[in-house]
């Protein structure tokens, strides 16, 4: 088992009285998964996914990742572990604007210490691999949407990471460039990553192995 | 990891122009202002340093209380080295100097003098005191003998080299044949005999061998052996007027004792003052030189720390107002694994770089401003860039004020929550506004303490310049460097009289203008005893002088060539009148000599009283004041009629150049030598000046900077009140109001501390202007409409946005 969410709550105080955000949530993730969490807007599906990227905190429950348990870690060996095995995808794409496509890919090598040398290569073979070789040297706003949220699943994947959290992964995109990342997600899917994707679209959850239902904060 | 920081800060700061340009631009402008300062203050510190084992030099200064006046002086009596010497194992040497002020100079069998500004008597034991070698002749035989003298290079270079000036004759003031005997280099600019370049033997100056114990004429300095303390000088000195000076007293007032000298409200206290403590701590009647003070040094030095400072909380608040932008690079950058150390190593390399470039600039900016600089402060100072220890403190600075300045920032950034700002509703309103506000009202605070700086103490020179000095300066030049040769002065002055543009013309060595004088003693007619003796300044004038000067009459009536007895006439001043125990009538008709104690004293009769006029600078009371009639070399002042300066210039050198074809003609206006008293404020004034409108850029470009950004986090909302029907006009002063209300905290906060700081520094005077009410109204006033327009630019551009487009991009 990849995780593991045993009832989890997270709530905001909001006028003297408990918003939840989260109600009482299970699942249980397995390596090579491809899981859809749907659901309309405020249902909680955002927040699910940056508790489970542990970008956000919960209030009540058991997190287990690979059997840690994230809920009594302190924040450094937290951000460790998702350092390590999670790649994030965001609606946004979220580039650094100042760097280019190259650098852009780079920079989470940066943060785990890889060499010059063995960054070279990583970098080499994703571009590689995302045919985008040949916009290394382009700043991201001179990318169109489609081209920008590519380089977004390629930062994610070059540290080789275990899981992909995607937030609406093509909410920003046109349906044609939407379809191919979605491809491109299964394909990765195929060769073992484990995906947790958010999305309003139908046609998108049916990439997926699994769909979860949101409303309220609660499985549907 | 470092390049990949550096490379995003670089392209960071040229993807915002506007703000790096105001960003580099307003720390460069600190840092070259403290850089400056920082000169200035090292420079003020160096002085008197130059000379080996300084520390064992020290100066003998007197405070003497006698008949009514007190002076502070730097100078004790002539036997007071000897006596020192003689008496205190602890003291290994002793120089005493004797000041004659200018000379003029020829090389004998040539005709034309030169002019030195800066001559005095010395004893033979001045190289070895101060360790100044000599580039021509022997330390061992130089000014031994009497009518010997020492040059520097410059003032040597004017009649002969330094190799062939030994043996060559000089003829002083027309009048004294003096041999050369050494060649010294020209003295440092930052020691206490800057100025002075011709050297007297004292041995040729019979005053110097006469144990008087009364006058106090010789600046005395002396080498401590390097075992002795000060203190053990400085407790033992004071016995010496008990074992010298009142005996030496009692010779001329037989009966008088050190109780009853006493009792009559005289003292005389001796105290040293370390040679390296002059420049800064010494203020006494007369200097070798004229000296700076420590206030200075603080007040330079706590300008640069608020100009720094202002440049600092600058970038502090403009990074931390731009963080919205780096927000989502947080945000992601976290996501990625960035913990918050590296995130902080991150900002903190960027501050350190943009310190850098400013540093550059900076470097820059202080090398083209330097030579201005060094006219404003009456300096010569160079960047010492060859000094490594100069890059050392320059870079380490640097660093310090990166950190200083990119600390907050940083940690202000590192602490953003990527899932707020990475949410697709975008970035909430970044906080931190509480502290830059703090920051804004802090710099404004300064900013407002410096404007009331520069109007206090330029109000202050106004009033010293402006203020009924009792004579009247303007209109009036004075032809320096008169023969002493009576028929000749005399006829000059005749000739000069004849000039259709001259009103009136008289000749004395005495204008109350900066010059040496001296005191002496006086005592009414039967009263020949000490304890009513006054003591007053003595100058000798012509018949014209008081006319000349436009100087007023109390009562009696001026020297008149019809009266022959006013050859022995005296006028006194008020204060004189007042010592003496008169008024202003009962006074005239009071017979009173200088010859204390010979048998057939000399009288003079008062004839009339002068009102009091400032003969001496306002920061001191008008002392006694006695004018005698005499013939002296001295000036002419020449009282010229309406505005013919130039015409009248040019007549008078054609006098001149006709009676004495030889001679350099030297001339000034009385104004600018009347100034001269008042330069160190002046200084300060200007320097003043300069860096608070230093620190109004500085604090403008920040708040220009706010106010951009703080309409742009605001266009959505901007936007949104016109669409509900806000004009132009309100929302322009709802944005403006914002930061005014900083402003006016700022001014509540700095109009008293400011009153109470000028208050204190205009206590040095006792002719002073009060810190009126509308001084601080108009500071408070500068610094409002300062920042008004500084902002207004900014918040008219939010205001007229057509709302369509600020809330389309939403």
């Amino acid at each position: 088992m990849l995780l593991d969410l045993q009832n989890i709550y997270k709530w905001v105080q909001q006028g003297g009285q408990r918003v939840f955000l989260l109600k009482d949530i299970n699942l249980s993730v397995n390596e090579g998964e491809f899981i859809s969490i749907m659901g309309p807007s405020g249902s909680g599906k955002s927040t699910l996914l940056n508790v489970i990227g542990m970008l956000d905190d919960f209030n009540e429950g058991v997190y287990s990742f690979l059997d840690e348990p994230v809920h009594r870690l302190k924040e450094k060996h937290r951000s460790n572990l998702y350092k390590k095995y999670i790649g994030f995808v965001f609606q946004a794409y979220h580039l650094i604007d100042e760097l280019t496509v190259y650098e852009n890919l780079e920079m989470p090598l940066l943060y785990k210490n890889h060499s010059s040398s063995e960054r070279k290569a990583m970098v080499a073979d994703i571009l590689d691999r995302f045919n985008i070789v040949g916009k290394q040297k382009l700043f991201p706003t001179q990318l169109s949407g489609g081209q920008q949220q590519l380089v977004g699943v390629a930062r994610a994947l070059i540290g080789r990471p275990k899981l992909i959290l995607a937030d609406e992964p093509t909410g920003n995109l046109n349906s044609r460039q939407g379809e191919e990342i979605m491809e491109l997600f299964k394909e990765l899917n195929a060769e073992g990553v484990t995906i947790l994707q958010v999305t309003h679209s139908e046609s998108n959850a049916a990439y997926g192995t699994r769909t979860i239902n949101l409303l309220d904060g609660r499985q549907v | 990891m470092l390049r990949n920081y550096i490379k995003v800060a670089w392209r960071n700061l040229k993807k915002q122009p506007f703000f790096t340009f105001i960003n580099t631009f307003g720390l460069a402008i600190g840092m070259a202002g403290g850089l400056l300062i920082a000169l200035f203050v090292y420079d003020e510190f160096s002085y008197d340093t130059m000379f080996p084992e300084a520390h064992r030099i020290h100066r003998i200064d007197s405070d003497v209380k006698f008949g009514g006046n007190q002076f502070k002086m730097a100078e004790v009596s002539a036997p007071m080295a000897e006596t020192m010497l003689k008496d205190f194992p602890q003291v290994e040497a002793t120089v005493r100097f004797r000041d004659r002020g200018s000379m003029l100079i020829r090389k004998n069998g040539t005709e034309t003098n030169s002019k030195e500004l800066h001559a005095t008597f010395v004893d033979s034991t001045f190289f070895s005191m101060f360790g100044i070698g000599l580039l021509a002749g022997d330390v061992n035989t130089a000014l031994k003998e009497t009518n010997t003298l020492v040059l520097t290079r410059s003032a040597a270079e004017k009649h002969f080299g330094v190799q062939n000036a030994l043996g060559q004759q000089l003829i002083l003031n027309n009048s004294d044949t003096y041999t050369v005997t050494g060649v010294i280099e020209d003295l440092p600019a930052n020691s206490f005999l800057r100025n002075h370049s011709v050297f007297l033997a004292m041995a040729g100056y019979e005053d110097s061998r006469i144990p008087d114990w009364g006058s106090n004429n010789y600046f005395t300095f002396i080498k401590l052996v390097p075992s002795a303390g000060i203190s053990e000088i400085e407790t033992q000195l004071q016995s010496l007027f008990s074992r010298y000076l009142i005996p030496w007293a009692q010779e001329s007032f037989p009966g008088i004792t050190e109780a009853s000298f006493l009792a009559s409200g005289n003292h005389v206290y001796y105290s040293t003052m370390p040679l390296r403590d002059i420049h800064l701590y010494s203020n006494m009647d007369s200097e070798l030189s004229p000296n700076s003070s420590m206030q200075n040094v603080y007040i330079l030095s706590f300008i640069a720390l608020f100009l720094i400072l202002l440049a600092s909380v600058n970038f502090m608040n403009l990074s931390t107002a731009q963080s919205l932008k780096r927000a989502k690079e947080v945000g992601i950058r976290k996501t990625l694994g960035s913990d918050k150390k590296a995130l902080l190593t991150q900002f903190l390399t960027e501050s350190g770089m943009i310190t850098l470039i400013s540093l550059l600039f900076a470097i820059g900016i202080a090398f083209l401003v330097l030579p201005l600089f060094n006219e404003l402060s009456g300096k010569s100072m160079t960047l010492p860039v060859a000094e490594p220890y100069f890059w050392i403190l320059v870079f380490s600075f640097t660093f310090f004020l990166g950190l200083l300045s990119g600390l907050y920032p940083a940690f202000f950034m590192s602490r953003f929550v990527p899932v707020k700002v990475l949410s697709g509703t975008g970035a909430t309103a970044s906080s931190g506004g509480g502290i830059r506000n703090v920051l804004v009202v802090f710099q404004f605070a300064i900013s407002i303490l410096l404007i009331i700086g520069t109007l206090v103490v330029y109000q202050q020179l106004q009033f010293i310049q402006s203020k009924d000095l009792g004579f009247k300066k303007d209109r009036i030049v004075m032809v320096d460097d008169i023969p002493r040769n009576p028929s000749q002065a005399a006829s000059l002055k005749e000739e000069v009289a004849r000039l259709a543009s001259v009103e009136d013309v008289t000749l004395s060595s005495y204008y109350p203008t900066p010059s040496s004088r001296s005191n002496s003693s006086f005592f009414k007619e039967g009263y020949q005893d000490q304890e009513n003796a006054i003591n007053m300044q003595m100058w000798e004038v012509d018949y014209d002088y008081i006319n000349t000067l436009d100087i007023a009459l109390a009562s009696g009536r001026d020297f008149d060539r019809r009266y022959a007895t006013d050859s022995l006439g005296i006028l006194l001043n008020e204060s004189a009148v007042g010592i003496l125990g008169e008024s202003t009538e009962s006074v005239l008709g009071i017979k009173i000599s200088s010859d204390l104690g010979e048998e057939n004293p000399v009288f003079y009769t008062v004839i009339g009283v002068v009102k009091d006029f400032h003969f001496e600078s306002l920061r001191d009371h008008i002392g006694a004041l006695g004018l005698l009639p005499g013939v002296t070399g001295g000036s002419l002042a020449v009282k010229i009629k309406g505005n013919n300066f130039s015409e009248t210039l040019t007549g008078i050198e054609r006098i001149w150049d006709k009676a004495m074809p030889d001679q350099p003609f030297n001339y000034q206006f009385m104004e600018e030598a009347f100034n001269t008293t008042y330069q160190a404020e002046q200084r300060l004034g200007r320097i003043f000046m300069v860096f608070t409108i230093l620190s109004l850029v500085v604090a403008c470009l920040g708040l220009f900077g706010l106010a951009a950004f703080n309409a742009a986090k605001r266009t959505k909302e901007i936007g949104i009140r016109k669409v509900l029907g806000a004009g132009v006009g309100q929302i322009t002063y709802q944005l403006t109001f914002d930061f005014l209300r900083m402003v006016i905290i700022a001014i509540v906060i700095s109009l008293p501390i400011g009153w109470y700081a000028m208050n204190k520094w205009l206590e040095d005077f006792t002719y002073r202007i009060d810190v009126s009410w509308w001084v601080l109204l108009l500071s408070a006033m500068i610094a409002m409409g300062i920042a008004i327009l500084t902002v207004s630019y900014q918040s008219i551009r939010a205001a007229i946005v057509n709302p369509v487009r600020s809330l389309r991009t939403e």
